[in-house]
């Protein structure tokens, strides 16, 4: 073996060690949250956390299915939100504007992505949250404000990514719907967007999981309150929140309880993904 | 490479060694979040008239304080709430005490309520400020988050065996749920009393106002013990730092922060 | 410079053409006019402008930023660059096939069924008609009819370019441009599109840009001879290739340079 080889050996051998190291601590994060929440849960039977409508830990009442729901509907509100707005902000930028408003516009909206949640959060309880109660009434944190917040903090994702796969569209598609005699929006609608599809739906997901995942502007706008919401201005628990807010102060069954809720949590995220991906696949074939 | 690594674990060694030294020859005191800043207080000037001695001061909340000291993690725990029976078997010594203020919007008409309307607030039965005499609004009710120290305490003074109505809004300090009451004129809440400032009025209690003399003369109802606990007697070094906190002028320094003396 | 054709029955015709990249002049006053049922070629070394003149043609240099026209450009007398002028109108009457075939990511049928809907048909029958006819015409139909609902992409690269004849037949133009349409093609391929344009002309005016002399010599009926952004010679396909009346076009078809 000449020492170029064996070189190039030990860096694959590195290389590979380091990569099952990255690996491996993720694998023991999933089973530190599963060996920590698991055992309440078969203790006090699944349907009982799932479907449990009652949180009061200090009673052995552990039911999360408010936070459940919690975290579905402010998830999809933030697309709601999101998800248009991403959309076309990225088709103007891509299809109707001038290189030079893209190349000025496009590093502002990823520099979006950067500002720390809480400040979000300040924002959604100095601005928001008031304005809601005034205009709408109810308490003012509520899912509407989360939804709102959230659709607002995904969006850097939804646009970057969204421009950069709408880009990625070679130009002979559009050439040839022009040359049909589409108009641009007829060609954008039909044939850009299309073709464009795996990666918008990959940034809907990106973005879909930072609103799930979302603690902090959550707790500072949502209310946290235990109950199911019967409207948009109602207030209401996501999972994430559930955790953030009793971590501190939980000991025994509650931080196990707690950890239970990361467990769900967990499944829900890994279940999203994977229809996600399996829709996106799908529709590439 | 393998220099690298072994660099790397020493200093995570030194490191995480310099830390355990610095806990193992002073005392740790854990807990409550609302004890904590006037612990931290004690600790201060107690270090400072002690050279040498040295105490920590961590948060936690009440519940995982009591938890720590009963498992030998830290040598003092603080407590905003007097102890559940399967605590009792700590040493328990009361520090200060602090009164719960019902606190609503300084425009909201009603400025005295009975204990069982806040229970009726709080429990859900009354959901309208009309039903109390005040305007047709729903009332928001906002509440502390399930193991604080406050939220115990207040479930104790007031709630008993009821529970908090699902529907409150949670919050996980003391300082947000007085901006939302503040913000919000359909809002109740409830803080320390030496935390309620101007933009926020605290309600009379059955017609007693929420004061530092109602509390020592006991007309006032809403009273919560600060506690320090300890697993058996306190150790010598405990005792001394307790001694400090319980002398005159430990307690002069909590009532200059809006804490009720104990002697 | 000799141009336009006199008294021909003329269905396009370029008038005094200036054309403009930013400030760079990169046509220089073209004048030539593009017969009815006949097809035109245009050839000529390459940067010469000659893909630049084609997608004049059909206004397809509107959607490059920083480019513009000076002069008429008539389309049955009418100028397609007068503002009052739809410019989705000229290019529903004015095709084009590209240089690179460049199908949809669609069906088959999708792929042509496009051009149909986008200019506003949408009764079904009436698209799978028109669908199955541009198929026919494009000489594709025997090829492609059992997997109207196959990927375009899966199709050879010379039934791509077949297909994006055929989505331009669908709707029915009156000018077809080909943009060096065989240069990405195999000769067998190619063979077949030549064919093909030859039997296209019977319906359609064609005006075909190509760097093959030979296939303007076996295709066309008139041919162009563009150098450095301008039109040196314009004449009878037979007269360019055999007796040309420019020593630059003389050169260039002797193999001399380019």
């Amino acid at each position: 073996m000449t020492r170029l080889e064996r070189n190039e050996r030990l860096i694959k051998i590195a290389l590979l060690v380091i990569a099952c190291s990255a690996v491996s601590i993720l694998a023991v994060i999933t089973i530190f949250i599963f060996s920590e929440g698991t055992p309440i849960m078969f203790k006090y039977g699944f349907k009982s956390f799932l479907l449990g409508l009652d949180w009061y830990p200090s009673e052995q009442s552990f039911g999360l299915l408010p936070m459940i729901i919690g975290s579905v509907m402010v998830t999809l509100g933030s697309l709601i939100v999101g998800v248009p707005f991403g959309l076309a902000c990225a088709i103007f930028l891509t299809e109707f504007s001038s290189r030079r408003l893209r190349h000025i516009l496009k590093p502002i909206i990823e520099l979006l992505a950067g500002i720390p949640s809480v400040v979000y959060g300040f924002i959604g309880v100095v601005i928001l949250v008031p304005f809601i109660r005034e205009n709408f009434g109810g308490p003012g944190l509520s899912v509407l404000a989360a939804s709102i917040i959230l659709g607002i903090m995904i969006l850097p994702t939804i646009i970057s990514i969204s421009i950069d796969s709408l880009q990625a569209v070679p130009r002979s598609y559009r050439e040839g719907s022009i040359a049909l005699g589409a108009t641009k929006w007829q060609t954008t609608k039909m044939v850009t967007l299309k073709a464009a599809r795996s990666g918008i739906i990959a940034s809907i997901i990106l973005g879909m999981g930072r609103a799930i995942g979302e603690t902090m502007a959550v707790i500072m706008i949502a209310g946290n309150a235990i109950n199911i919401p019967h409207s948009v201005l109602d207030p209401v628990r996501t999972l994430t929140s559930n955790i953030a807010l009793e971590m501190g102060y939980a000991s025994g069954e509650h931080r196990e309880a707690l950890f239970a809720t990361g467990v769900i949590l967990f499944v829900i995220i890994m279940v999203l993904n994977t229809l996600a991906n399996l829709t996106s696949a799908k529709r590439k074939a | 490479m393998r220099n690298l690594l072994v660099i790397y674990s020493l200093c995570i060694l030194v490191l995480s060694g310099c830390g355990r030294d610095k806990a193992g020859s002073g005392i740790t005191v854990a807990g409550s979040t609302s004890v904590q800043p006037f612990a931290d207080k004690w600790a201060e000037v107690y270090m400072e008239e002690n050279p040498g001695k040295i105490v920590n001061v961590q948060g936690g909340g009440s519940s995982a304080g009591i938890q720590a000291t009963k498992s030998g993690a830290c040598n003092i725990g603080t407590s905003s709430r007097d102890l559940k029976s399967d605590e009792k078997d700590l040493t328990e010594i009361v520090v200060a005490r602090d009164g719960l203020a019902i606190i609503v919007h300084p425009l909201n008409p009603i400025d005295n309520l009975g204990l069982e309307q806040v229970k009726g607030i709080f429990n859900g039965k009354i959901r309208n400020w009309r039903e109390l005499g005040g305007s047709d609004k729903m009332i928001t009710v906002v509440t502390r988050e399930e193991g604080s120290g406050t939220r115990g305490a207040f479930q104790e003074l007031v709630m008993k065996k009821d529970r908090v109505a699902k529907s409150a809004i949670v919050q996980d300090s003391n300082g947000t749920v007085r901006e939302i009451v503040a913000g919000d004129p359909n809002s109740i809440g409830y803080i320390s009393l030496g935390l309620v400032n101007n933009k926020v009025r605290a309600l009379k209690l059955n017609g007693v106002p929420a004061t530092d003399e109602n509390i020592i003369s006991k007309k006032y109802k809403l009273v919560r013990p600060f506690l320090f606990v300890t697993k058996g007697e306190p150790t010598p070094v405990c005792r001394e730092f307790i001694n400090f906190v319980q002398s005159a002028e430990g307690q002069k320094l909590v009532s200059e922060e809006g804490l009720i003396p104990v002697k | 410079m000799v141009s336009s054709i006199g008294g021909a029955n003329l269905r396009m015709e370029v008038k005094n053409l200036n054309f403009y990249y930013g400030r760079s002049l990169a046509l220089k006053n073209i004048n030539m006019g593009i017969e009815n049922n006949k097809v035109t070629a245009v050839i000529g070394p390459s940067g010469c402008g000659k893909s630049t003149f084609i997608r004049i043609l059909n206004r397809m240099n509107d959607i490059i930023i920083g480019t513009r026209v000076e002069g008429e450009i008539l389309l049955d007398e009418q100028n397609i660059y007068d503002p009052r002028v739809d410019v989705v109108e000229i290019r529903r009457k004015i095709g084009m096939v590209f240089q690179k075939s460049n199908p949809f990511p669609k069906s088959i049928f999708d792929n042509i069924a496009y051009g149909l809907r986008i200019n506003g048909i949408s009764n079904k029958t009436e698209i799978i008609d028109r669908v199955e006819m541009s198929l026919k015409n494009s000489a594709l139909w025997d090829e492609v009819k059992d997997r109207l609902d196959d990927n375009a992409f899966e199709l050879s690269g010379g039934q791509q370019q077949r297909l994006c004849i055929a989505r331009a037949l669908a709707i029915e133009p009156e000018v077809i441009l080909f943009d060096e349409p065989c240069s990405a093609l195999d000769p067998i391929s190619t063979a077949k599109i030549e064919e093909l344009i030859n039997q296209l002309k019977e319906k359609y005016t064609i005006a075909i840009v190509t760097h093959n002399m030979q296939q303007a010599a076996r295709i066309s009926d008139y041919t162009g001879f563009f150098l450095l952004g301008e039109l040196i010679e314009f004449d009878k396909t037979e007269k360019i290739f055999t007796n040309p009346s420019q020593k630059q076009t003389e050169d260039y078809i002797t193999g001399r340079f380019g």
